[in-house]
């Protein structure tokens, strides 16, 4: 599905990507866990195509497609979808029309038509339930006056929408409460089905006791240091990352 | 002296009516106006050259279709030209609603010309004059109504006219009042409401300056707030010809709350020109006014905001926000926020910016795969939607807002 090979990266001066290599294949989890400042949140952008984060060397391939050569709309539509760790407040946007476009975006890209107000209505309904947004959240505009818990749960609605062959998500368990975790976690698992992958970005092991990755990934000073099962997540949370070599940026 | 003010004058002194006396107050002081040139602060961006030499015909018997807001389920007083082709008597009103039209003489319409209005505007003065026909309408007090009351002004080709509003809010009453204006013709429209609310009471008002094309309009809305009363005030302004606003909205009582939210979209040539002022003469009030506009080519906008807080009006919180978005370079904008402040106790905001895009939320759009040209659209347009989404009356704001949109795509093409 995936595949990244020997990726540098950088934004402005300072290169934060130096050689990271993985490879996701269908279906899979994989979660990236590392300190502050590791390059965690740079790969999400990076891969979406964030203006800024400039690709220095490097490749990144979904289903043998070269990502760094599409338009950030383009990687979106081939089925790239990053939950952002920040979501955008777009107080005259509402989020109906938001996700009306975006979702008859998608589809006008795998040659499907559009939906009808109706059939579009539903589908909303199913994905707010699905995270236990109230309905009238999708008359807000986008993130406007959202708590951080309902901005992240928000993303996950986005994704169950958009039905992205990848999502990527990041730190989408900062700033939430267990019961708040557990929502985003359900909703991310009800989207398991053996064919959509995950890149599941954070800090804490937390998260990873209610999405269950296939493995688990150590990024220090912009490379993948280490990688295994679940298990290398439990070693994290018991001794932290300052095993990680000299020199790591707190 | 423009040939039009001299007509429009001598037209004046042969009016012979039961208002002739009320009027001659008013003609004694247009006499001593003059013409407003470039050098006239109040006229500095706006030309009033195509007024100038006008010679429309004065009113009309013409038939007119009163555009329809769905869903509004409003009482609709239509005026074609300035005549009121609504039979009132026929009006199913809600209780504690009166309505009083003006071509018969009685209390009400004896108070027509309350003075909420300020006597400097020129035009003020003239629709003074020549305003043959207007409405009163009073909410009685502690009157909650709920069904709006619509007032239409529908100016066909032609043809000058000249429509004029009392609205009496009672004590602890509530009502809701639209102002909506049409017409794309060649023509001249003056259209000027007064509203006076008394102690705690509230009004929610709305101005639709949907006049367009060849048509000129200028009129204002003025409010005089008394002790503890609520203004919720939106105007949604085209440019047309020349559409030119004055809104005063004064805080005679204390503890008052005044929230106006101003919304312009101008497709290319158009002119807008918007005057407002705020006096607060009484401590405790509360305004927030913003002001929104989005450009099209070679359209030109005015924004006058003034706040003007007088020495006893302490503890005064005053904010006022401009911020335009300008489609192409051959889009202007004169905005000029003013703050006049006399008391020592207060909190006071302003401000006025060319809005630039969001860079992050473009890019969040792009990320859920929307285009960028719809992107920037969505964002655009965005703009001034957010000040849809605050507007209390829903059902309005739902027949606005496709209106609105498709307004602005045709502007983003025509740039």
């Amino acid at each position: 599905m995936l595949t990244i090979k020997d990726l540098h990266a950088r934004v402005e001066e300072t290169t934060i990507l130096k050689g990271l290599n993985l490879e996701v294949k269908p279906g899979e989890v994989h979660a990236i866990m590392g300190p502050n400042g590791a390059g965690k949140s740079t790969l999400g952008y990076v891969l979406s195509g964030r203006e800024g984060y400039e690709v220095e060397s490097g490749s990144a391939e979904l289903d043998g497609k070269d990502l760094f050569d599409m338009e950030v709309e383009e990687r979106a539509q081939a089925g790239v979808f990053l939950a952002f760790q920040y979501p955008v407040e777009i107080p005259g946007v509402s989020n109906m029309e938001f996700m009306k476009e975006s979702v008859n975006a998608m589809r006008e890209a795998r040659g499907e038509d559009a939906l009808s107000s109706a059939e579009f209505l539903k589908k909303a309904k199913e994905a707010c339930k699905h995270v236990e947004l109230p309905l009238d959240f999708l008359k807000r505009g986008v993130n406007e006056g959202f708590s951080g818990g309902e901005k992240k749960r928000n993303e996950i609605m986005q994704m169950i929408m958009l039905e992205p062959k990848l999502a990527i998500l990041d730190e989408s368990d900062s700033g939430l409460d267990v019961d708040a975790l557990q929502v985003v976690a359900k909703g991310v698992n009800s989207q398991r089905d053996g064919n959509r992958s995950f890149i599941v970005v954070t800090h804490y092991q937390r998260l990873l006791d209610y999405i269950e990755p296939d493995y688990v990934h150590i990024l220090s000073q912009g490379k993948i240091v280490k990688s295994g099962g679940p298990e290398l997540a439990k070693e994290v949370e018991a001794s932290g990352y300052a095993w990680l070599k000299e020199g790591e940026s707190a | 002296m423009s040939q039009w003010l001299a007509h429009v004058i001598e037209r004046a002194a042969n009016v012979d009516d039961w208002l002739s006396p009320v009027r001659a107050n008013a003609l004694a002081q247009l006499k001593q106006k003059e013409w407003p040139g470039r050098r006239t602060e109040a006229w500095r961006y706006t030309s009033l050259h195509k007024v100038a030499d006008l010679n429309l015909q004065a009113g009309s018997q013409a038939s007119a279709e009163a555009p329809q807001v769905n869903g509004l389920n409003s009482i609709d007083l239509v005026f074609v030209d300035g005549r009121l082709t609504t039979d009132i008597a026929q009006l199913q009103l809600p209780a504690g609603i009166s309505i009083t039209a003006l071509d018969a003489k009685s209390e009400a319409a004896d108070a027509l010309f309350a003075k909420v209005k300020p006597a400097h505007h020129l035009f003020g003065l003239i629709n003074d004059v020549l305003a043959q026909q207007g409405i009163v309408i009073d909410v009685a007090e502690g009157s909650q109504v709920e069904q709006p009351i619509r007032i239409v002004n529908v100016a066909t080709d032609g043809v000058e006219s000249h429509q004029r509003t009392l609205v009496r809010v009672g004590k602890g009453a509530r009502a809701t009042i639209i102002e909506h204006g049409a017409g794309n013709e060649q023509s001249l429209n003056t259209v000027f409401a007064e509203y006076d609310i008394a102690d705690n009471a509230k009004l929610e008002h709305y101005r639709l300056a949907l006049q367009e094309d060849q048509a000129i309009h200028v009129g204002g809305s003025h409010f005089r707030l008394h002790n503890e009363s609520k203004l919720n005030s939106t105007l949604v302004g085209y440019g047309s010809q020349l559409t030119r606003l004055d809104v005063d909205i004064e805080h005679a009582g204390e503890h008052a709350f005044a929230k106006f939210n101003n919304i312009y979209l101008l497709a290319p040539h158009e002119h807008f020109d918007l005057h407002s002022t705020i006096e607060h003469a009484q401590p405790n009030g509360t305004t927030e006014e913003n002001a929104r506009g989005i450009i099209g080519d070679k359209a030109k906008a005015v924004f006058n905001g003034r706040i003007h807080i007088h020495r006893d009006a302490q503890k005064t919180l005053a904010e006022l926000n401009n911020r335009n978005l300008l489609l192409s370079r051959g889009a202007q904008i004169n905005t000029k926020p003013e703050l006049e402040i006399y008391a020592d106790d207060v909190q006071c905001a302003h401000g006025a910016t060319v809005a630039e895009i969001d860079e992050e939320a473009l890019y969040y759009m792009l990320t859920r795969g929307i285009d960028k040209q719809q992107a920037l659209v969505m964002l655009n347009f965005g703009f001034v939607q957010e000040l849809l989404f605050q507007m209390p009356n829903k059902a309005l704001a739902d027949w606005l807002q496709p209106i609105l949109r498709q307004r602005f795509e045709r502007m983003m093409e025509q740039k």
